[in-house]
């Protein structure tokens, strides 16, 4: 069996809530050991964080929203608030290539346990600090919620339909997981620099400057034109029709894009070339879409006939860019991400068998990737203390005691 | 030169638009060197997409393209020609990596699939980055940002602040070409991992990436909470307690989760008398009269600047910022005091500011070493400099239709 590509590397990662967990998510489903180090004291937030019926009280090993993010990883648990149990943290860290985090805030230093600090300790580790808004400059020390971020870097106001207000984007933390993948790809990067000159580094990863690389043709419109953009919704500057269209089921939608005369053409003929498709205002592209109010209008009296999968087969067939808007439920069932393997059932000692969505990777030789189940709270105690650290059980007993290992 | 994080790195990169040269631009961009194949005439298409200065469309001025393509050497080669297939392979030859984002089906047709490219040079990364990947049902089915959008999921929960009329207000994408940008940063962090596992085996292998689930990943808690709790969160069933609230000469967007952050923020209104009422005394009735609360709190906000209502709520760690647009984040104190913005200077489109780094590192740092380049800009260097073919074939080449 051949091996992950990461495998050998050891990660102590204090990464907590979503922007941070999702890096490490990364690293360990491509075969990194991460080692996570939370508490009892202070386990990682999202272990309490419930969607559901909050009245059930379900337990710390029990979220679905830690589950879905921590796949993969072991977990210890010191208590960070005593310097015994940072020194504990420190012996974790010097085994270790790359330590990560996202505090809302110097932390690390406060504990001890900065860059230049651990670099004491191990000079090529890696470290990896995730925030809001940088370890440098005015808000260094503000905590992230990424929708303020997003708020920030100009992402609301692009979002809504056209000629809205700004509207609040991404439900599910989008700038968190995108960060996290940028922090991810940096961290991949430092470890090649590391393998070609021995050298680690630190990577300092701002959220608001993600979110902000993200925003390409808004930006340069306004640095090359002073222009402001606003939310443009499901249309485009050049694609006409460019919509999301009723159909028939309930609060069911198709989106379509048309992008060249032979594309309307084909788009013409699948829909059996109706009269209107023949008016003047559509003759063209350029008409199409200044005309594309109404154009959208007629093509809903054709989408509303069918269900949306219906209507992007009959499309897709005749070549033009067609999908359903699919709601949370109907991704979990696409036939084509089931045919991809995209969800997969993980065992959980305490959830069951929970389906959970994979990474989107897939390489051709490697295996499919590390999915064991998100760690119970201290789940790995054992191995870290006694295993890794190679202490004695009298020593561990006495950590336990003096609520070092808690 | 310092080298530079991903130094010694062989990039091919056949690619247009978004998704494929944003991860070639990630590699690019920290050192890798990155050789772009476009099509000769028109090239790549996002140098007729915009924004244009002036909104003068020229095929050197694409503000899209100029972003998504810094760092990178870029030659027009006709892959469909003979020759033009001859040189392609070549290059393949010396890569350690190839990035594309060509209809599979095609891919296929031109003999340039993993399994015909990995005789040619066994250590090959090849990194396809597809709507919806190189297997299954919809493999060969047509797409573009929209679609993506649409067909992750994404767009069924936009806006999170949620909608009054459902029939009225369809499921909306997001900004601009989000899906390709996703797809293309999962394309660059699985490149990296195959090269990692090419350490040791000596061996390449097939990256498969498909826009749809690196979408989908991005909204996994989301699809989590769906698949296991039931509850599905849709742009008519908003998060609850998090708004963008109007004050007198603008917007903000507060986030009030938390029974802390909610007291906090009534005594920073002075506390009213609303606010005692049992319609908002927990989180389930502040989200249950989520309507009346949020009036009430643009009664007191709207009394107020912006810049008022942030530090207000500052002050009690609550979290809050303006609702920017990018003119006022280009201008903001932070992304200044961080140097996000960076001046680039290109022969054709001349001096703007770009977006920067996405992340600092502190030994081997983000740099742009040549912007964007111009259209066969390095026929010359690569062709004649790196494969052996003279000036007089290139010549002969570019008559041909095969550069």
């Amino acid at each position: 069996m051949q091996k992950l590509p990461l495998e050998g590397i050891r990660i102590t990662d204090f990464c907590h809530v979503w922007a941070g967990p999702h890096v490490t998510q990364w690293l360990a489903v491509m075969g990194a050991e991460v080692i996570k180090i939370e508490s009892n004291l202070h386990p990682d937030l999202t272990r309490s964080f419930f969607a559901g019926d909050k009245t059930l009280t379900p337990g710390l090993n029990q979220s679905v929203d830690f589950a879905v993010l921590n796949y993969g990883k072991k977990c210890c648990t010191i208590n960070m608030t005593l310097p015994k149990g940072r020194e504990l943290a420190k012996e974790i860290m010097r085994v270790s290539d790359i330590v990560t985090e996202n505090f809302g805030g110097a932390v690390m230093d406060r504990w001890g346990l900065g860059y230049s600090d651990l670099q004491k300790l191990k000079p090529d580790i890696i470290m990896y600090s995730g925030s809001g808004f940088g370890r440098t400059g005015p808000y260094k020390e503000l905590p992230a919620y990424a929708p303020i971020v997003d708020a920030f870097a100009g992402l609301f106001s692009l979002n809504g339909c056209l000629g809205s207000e700004p509207c609040p984007f991404g439900v599910g933390g989008w700038t968190d997981l995108v960060a996290a993948q940028h922090g991810a790809f940096a961290i991949l990067a430092a470890l090649h620099h590391r393998s070609n000159t021995g050298e680690g580094q630190y990577i300092d990863l701002s959220m608001t400057e993600v979110a902000s690389s993200f925003l390409p043709d808004a930006i340069m419109d306004y640095t090359m034109n002073d222009r402001v953009q606003g939310a443009q919704g499901n249309r485009d500057n050049a694609m006409a029709p460019h919509g999301c269209y009723r159909c028939q089921g309930d609060d069911e939608w198709i989106a379509i894009a048309v992008s060249s005369d032979e594309e309307w053409k084909a788009f013409c003929d699948a829909i059996g070339n109706p009269e209107w498709t023949t008016d003047e205002r559509f003759r063209d592209g350029l008409n199409r879409w200044k005309n594309q109010e109404e154009l959208d209008r007629l093509i809903q009296e054709w989408t509303k006939t069918y269900s949306h999968h219906e209507a992007m087969e009959i499309l897709q067939r005749a070549g033009v860019m067609a999908g359903p808007s699919l709601k949370a439920e109907e991704v979990v069932q696409d036939s084509h991400l089931r045919e991809r393997e995209f969800f997969i059932d993980i065992e959980h000692p305490e959830m069951g068998t929970v389906r959970l969505a994979r990474l989107p990777w897939k390489l051709s030789d490697s295996p499919q990737g590390n999915y064991n189940h998100a760690p119970s709270l201290g789940e790995h105690n054992d191995y870290v203390f006694k295993e890794l650290l190679n202490m004695s059980d009298e020593k561990i007993a006495q950590l336990q005691e003096e609520q070092v290992i808690l | 030169m310092t080298m530079q994080a991903l130094s010694g790195l062989k990039v091919v990169e056949w690619c247009e638009f978004i998704s494929g040269p944003y991860c070639g631009k990630l590699l690019a961009d920290l050192g890798a060197e990155v050789i772009k194949i476009e099509r000769p005439g028109l090239g790549d298409k996002a140098r007729s997409h915009g924004p244009f200065p002036q909104d003068i469309p020229h095929p050197e001025k694409s503000g899209t393209f100029l972003y998504l393509n810094t760092n990178k050497l870029g030659v027009t080669l006709n892959v469909r020609s003979t020759t033009g297939a001859e040189i392609f392979k070549q290059l393949v030859k010396q890569a350690d990596i190839l990035v594309e984002n060509n209809p599979p089906r095609e891919v296929e047709e031109l003999g340039f699939n993993y399994e015909s490219l990995k005789k040619l040079n066994p250590r090959l990364v090849m990194t396809s980055i597809t709507p919806f990947g190189q297997t299954g049902p919809y493999r060969d089915y047509k797409s573009c940002d929209l679609i993506s959008f649409h067909v992750s999921g994404m767009a069924y929960i936009n806006p999170s602040c949620g909608v009054d009329d459902i029939e009225q207000k369809p499921p909306l994408r997001g900004s601009e070409n989000q899906s390709g940008l996703v797809a293309g940063l999962s394309g660059a962090i699985a490149t990296m991992s195959a090269i990692f596992a090419s350490h040791a085996t000596g061996l390449g292998q097939h990256v498969d990436i498909s826009e749809q689930e690196a979408l989908a990943n991005v909204m996994r808690i989301t699809l989590g909470t769906y698949a296991l709790e039931d509850v599905a969160w849709t742009r008519y069933r908003p998060v609850p307690l998090s708004e963008i609230y109007h004050c007198n000469d603008g917007l903000v967007y507060m986030v009030l989760d938390q029974d802390k952050t909610w007291l906090s923020w009534v005594e920073a209104m002075g506390n009213p008398e609303w606010a005692m009422s049992e319609l908002f005394q927990d989180q389930v009735s502040r989200r249950e009269n989520r309507d009346a609360g949020k009036m009430l709190i643009e009664e007191w906000t709207k009394e107020h600047t912006v810049d008022e209502v942030v530090r207000a709520a500052e002050a009690r760690r609550i979290p809050c910022k303006a609702v920017n647009t990018v003119k006022e984040s280009f201008s903001s104190e932070l992304l200044a005091d961080r140097g996000y913005f960076v001046e680039v200077d290109h022969t054709a489109a001349g001096k703007f500011q770009y977006p920067g780094a996405p992340c600092k590192l502190s030994l081997t740092p983000w740099r742009v070493e040549r912007p964007a380049p111009l259209l066969g800009q390095h026929n010359e260097d690569v062709f004649c400099g790196r494969l052996g073919y003279t000036r007089q074939d290139l010549v002969t080449m570019r008559a041909q239709g095969a550069i």
